[in-house]
């Protein structure tokens, strides 16, 4: 088995890893690292339970799906996971929002749910409720119809906007 | 007293561990000396013998501990469903139920049966040694309809998929309790619907389509099992249903339920997939193989499509007559359905197709067959709504049309002729307690100008047409008397006068835990953080259902409440003895007991828990200081009605008649909750339901190849609704009906929330475009087929 040593930031944690060259990052953060809050939904890029948010430089981060994302090829990068949002029991204002208006039910898709959240508003602070929806897609949530997490984020976007947290 | 929480917008109680990722999912369970098991399935065939089974290649991967196939599991066969636990025996030997599934399989009646197991040290062996097991297969003809399975079977020495159901008859109605075959009644001189047609001023008559819809939980199926030291066989999943599937393992391995752990872990979604058993199995048969040795079993997504249960596909035909002033007369019904590869609920979802048509308008007589063929499908089982989608696609339709062609208001039509308080609900014998429709109705009709709109798109012209549409619908809470309701409670105080509910409460993420913890606080007065709710364990939660006909709250939470209440009133004697007050003079507020009006005569419930526990001797009298004994209160709680729920949705679409695209513009769905406990887990139930009741009427169906094998397995082909193409959603909580025997007024919510986005869709392409597509889901190829065959409304 084909292995490469790559070092990897996970929510500020630096990882020296030897990874096969063949497993995928959720792999790598499911089972080699137990990161289970990173989900498996359908392993094929289509469903976003996998989502984490990848650091692109100044202070930038764009969502990206581990299970379609080679962990060899991730040296050198820092990523955030839904753990990793919440920082000292605080949870991050896109989740407090979650929290807030019981946009969370079984929960299985909230993880990636919320990074693409966060993603959203980094990108655009003040989305209009055709941006949310867009941006949410490829997010699949079974159980909520997706209405409570629109509120959320843009309960979430006003928060932000009044800075408070 | 601590602020009630009944009615309040409070963060759930499980809201937190779920929104950081640390909730834990069966799929996410580690645990030391864990091996992982891969069932090696059929993908080439739906119907097919097993000729050989050489694993000789696959036990050299390195990595591989053992591999399991047919003979070394137990024969006894089985069926998947917890249904036999529900009714009495003889019910299910008079409905014909059999078990027909095996753990491994030597013929594989859909694509995706189980053939053998492995099991290695990493999932990756296990997944390259499932690759390398040679199975030599006999193809054999695929039966992919009724009629095709019916004609077989029909044949001298036709193929049966069992010996057990001549003819391919998975099941049919019982002569012996439905004369005729037929669910439903004759009316007051014994005439039968058939007979009462001659009486009728207006009969329609239609057949209908439903489709084979999938559930979707996000969470694939994932156990880890594991048979220990001390020989007792442990699961972990996130079944619906934990209890009954405890007991189904226990029966499949023989063995004591002492030696049966279940643990149900956070569940990713249920929508009944996960009613009876799937994987459990699997997952424990590999584990016995291997004692000691946990073994994690997660499926891959495209598993699931194969492996697990499906909706029940088929033809409704439907005939109604009417007098010209629309009363309702005579319906006469059957529900004709693909029944798929194995018997497992059987009639269940036709038969209560019927009993929702029973349950909904003041008929005079009514009859409806049902009857189920096996194919080589993937095998039908539960899926939110159990037959009510279904059947509310079609008799929504016919009713619609009715008043369209008598020149009736539909809405005034369904206020005035629903069944309401005193009258039979779904199942004989059971009366309607309380009835919040009409003002479903009124409010539903307000916010969506349903008036207006009626006026407004009256005449539609040009590429992209509107219409409007509505449904009515009731459902049920819990499935008295049909079924077992039984719930059990452990209510324990703590020494620090806080409370442990020791309850199995399947939360599937509709807010279960929740609704049972506010219960809970209400009941004793107590704020909720002093409520912690322990369920899943089954060595220590006493009995409970599990997750169906939408009857947690409604069957459970009496079992709390009742529990609740026993400690409360412990308390209340104790205090009455210290206080040497009567019991019914006590109040408790804020955890004081005091005698009501004499607010100095009181003692702390603080300090009868701790005295309670810690029942010191006191050294100077050698007595002991307060009254002994830790205060438990328990219930065993039995539901004796089933309070259905109403509800009353609109729907706005846009058809495109070019492109035969229907958009849904927006959706009105006002339903009687009775009382919503927690309000905003009653709208997620709404909310999500739409996305899984738009899908039915909309977009998702299971696609297959002239073989029997799925096209669509997967979430791009398989098209659900995303965030852009769900509508804007309104959804009114009707309190207006409180129910007398439901908790605190509750009627049920969770499969409610599909029927009326259903039939409200349906009709609103109707009303677009003047045509009725009978065949769901509602595709542009059906909608452009159906303009060219019968042309647009001029
Ligand atoms: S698991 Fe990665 S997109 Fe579904
Ligand atoms: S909350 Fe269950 S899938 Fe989104």
């Amino acid at each position: 088995m084909k292995k490469r040593a790559i070092t990897l930031t996970i929510n500020g944690e630096e990882y020296s890893l030897n990874v096969p060259v063949h497993h995928t990052l959720l792999q790598v953060l499911r089972d080699h690292l137990n990161l289970t809050d990173v989900k498996y939904g359908c392993g094929r890029g289509e469903c976003g339970a996998c989502t984490v948010l990848l650091d692109v430089g100044k202070g930038k981060r764009k969502p990206i799906l581990a299970c379609i994302a080679l962990a060899a090829t991730m040296d050198g990068k820092s990523i955030t996971t839904a753990a990793g949002l919440s920082k000292d029991g605080t949870l991050h204002p896109v989740q407090k929002a979650f929290v807030d208006e019981s946009a969370i039910q079984c929960g299985f898709c909230t993880p990636g749910m919320v990074l693409k959240s966060v993603s959203i508003l980094e990108k655009n602070s003040k989305p209009t409720e055709e941006e949310i929806r867009f941006g949410l897609e490829g997010n699949i949530c079974r159980c909520t119809g997706y209405a409570k997490i629109v509120t959320a984020v843009q309960a979430a976007s006003k928060k932000m906007a009044a800075g408070k947290r | 007293m601590a602020e009630s929480v009944i009615g309040k917008r409070i963060p759930k109680v499980d809201s937190r561990e779920k929104v950081t990722g640390q909730a834990v999912y069966a799929g996410d369970m580690r645990m030391p000396g864990m091996y992982y098991g891969k069932v090696v399935r059929c993908w080439e065939h739906a119907h097919a013998k097993v000729k050989k089974l050489d694993f000789s290649a696959a036990l050299k991967v390195p990595g591989v501990v053992k591999i399991i196939g047919p003979d070394d599991v137990t024969k006894k066969p089985y069926n998947t469903t917890v249904m036999k636990l529900l009714v009495p025996e003889i019910f299910g030997e008079v409905f014909g139920e059999i078990a027909d599934l095996n753990i491994f399989n030597r013929v594989v009646k859909h694509q995706g049966d189980a053939i053998c197991g492995v099991i290695a040290r990493t999932e990756e062996a296990a997944e390259r040694a499932a690759a390398k097991i040679k199975v030599t297969y006999e193809p054999l003809p695929v039966y992919m309809t009724v009629e095709a399975s019916k004609a077989e079977g029909k044949k001298k020495n036709g193929y049966l998929f069992t010996p057990l159901k001549p003819g391919n008859l998975a099941f049919d109605l019982p002569e012996s309790f439905f004369p005729g075959k037929r669910y439903g009644w004759n009316d007051k001189d014994g005439k039968t619907a058939e007979q009462l047609f001659s009486k009728c001023d207006y009969i329609i008559e239609d057949t209908f389509y439903v489709p084979k819809q999938k559930q979707c939980q996000m969470e694939n199926h994932s156990y880890v099992a594991h048979y220990d030291e001390r020989n007792r066989l442990n699961i972990w999943t996130s079944t619906q249903m934990p209890k009954p599937v405890q007991v189904l393992i226990a029966e499949l391995f023989e063995l004591p339920l002492t030696r049966v752990r279940l643990t149900q872990t956070t569940v990713g979604g249920g929508f009944g997939v996960r009613l009876g058993m799937i994987g459990e199995p699997h997952a424990c048969a590999m584990a016995m193989a291997v004692p000691g040795h946990p073994v994690r079993m997660e499926f891959l997504r495209e598993e699931d499509w194969v492996a697990s249960e499906t909706r029940y596909p088929g033809h409704i035909w439907l005939k109604m007559g009417f007098k010209k002033d629309g009363t309702p007369v005579a319906v006469d019904a059957m529900y004709s359905a693909r029944k798929g590869g194995y018997y497992t609920h059987g009639s269940g979802p036709p038969f209560c197709a019927a009993a929702f048509l029973h349950g909904m308008y003041k008929w005079q007589a009514l009859g409806m067959q049902t009857e189920g063929y096996f194919t080589n499908e993937v095998p039908t089982g539960a899926y939110r709504g159990y037959g009510n989608p279904q059947i509310t696609f079609a008799a929504e339709q016919m009713i619609t049309k009715m008043c369209n062609e008598l020149g009736l208001d539909e809405i005034e039509w369904r206020k005035k002729w629903h069944k309401s308080i005193g009258d039979e609900t779904w199942l004989k014998g059971v009366t309607f307690a309380s009835d919040g429709l009409n003002d479903c109705l009124d409010v539903a009709a307000k916010e969506f100008g349903w008036y207006e709109k009626k006026k407004k798109y009256a005449k539609q012209t040009g590429v992209k047409r509107r219409g409007i549409g509505l449904a009515v619908m009731q459902h049920t809470s819990g499935a008295f008397p049909m079924l077992l309701e039984h719930s059990v409670c452990t209510a324990k105080l703590n020494e620090d006068c806080t409370v442990e509910l020791i309850q199995q409460i399947s939360d599937l993420g509709t807010g279960g835990h929740t609704v049972i913890t506010q219960m809970a606080a209400e009941t004793l007065g107590f704020p909720m953080e002093d409520i912690h709710l322990k369920s899943g364990d089954s060595d220590m939660c006493g009995f409970d259902i599990g997750a169906h006909a939408s009857r947690t709250i409604y069957c459970a939470g009496p079992a709390t409440i009742e529990a609740c209440e026993s400690v409360k009133k412990q308390l209340l004697e104790r205090a009455a003895q210290l206080l040497e007050a009567n019991v019914a003079d006590l109040e408790m507020k804020d955890k004081i007991i005091s005698v009501k009006g004499n607010p100095q005569k009181s003692i702390s419930a603080v300090k009868i828990a701790k005295e309670g526990v810690y029942n010191y001797i006191d050294a100077a009298t050698g007595k002991t200081i307060g009254i002994p004994g830790q205060i438990q209160g328990y219930s065993s709680f039995f539901a004796k009605h089933c309070s259905p729920p109403y509800g009353a949705c609109m729907s706005e679409v846009e058809v495109d008649i070019e492109t035969g695209e229907v958009k849904v513009l927006n959706l009105v769905n006002g339903h009687d909750i009775g009382k919503a406990i927690h309000p905003p887990s009653v709208e997620g139930q709404l909310e999500g339901g739409a996305q899984q009741g738009l899908g039915f009427v909309l977009t998702e169906e299971y696609a297959y190849d002239s073989k029997g094998r799925v096209l669509n397995n997967d979430f791009t082909d398989y098209k659900m609704l995303g965030p852009s193409d769900m509508p804007k959603a309104k959804i009114i909580l009707v309190e207006t009906a409180p129910d007398p025997i439901g908790p605190m007024g509750v009627k049920s919510c969770g499969e409610s929330a599909l029927m009326g986005p259903i039939g409200s869709v349906a009709n609103a392409v109707y009303d677009a475009i003047g045509i009725q597509i009978k065949e769901a889901p509602i595709t542009p190829e059906k909608v452009l087929k159906a303009i060219k065959e019968q042309g647009l409304r001029k």
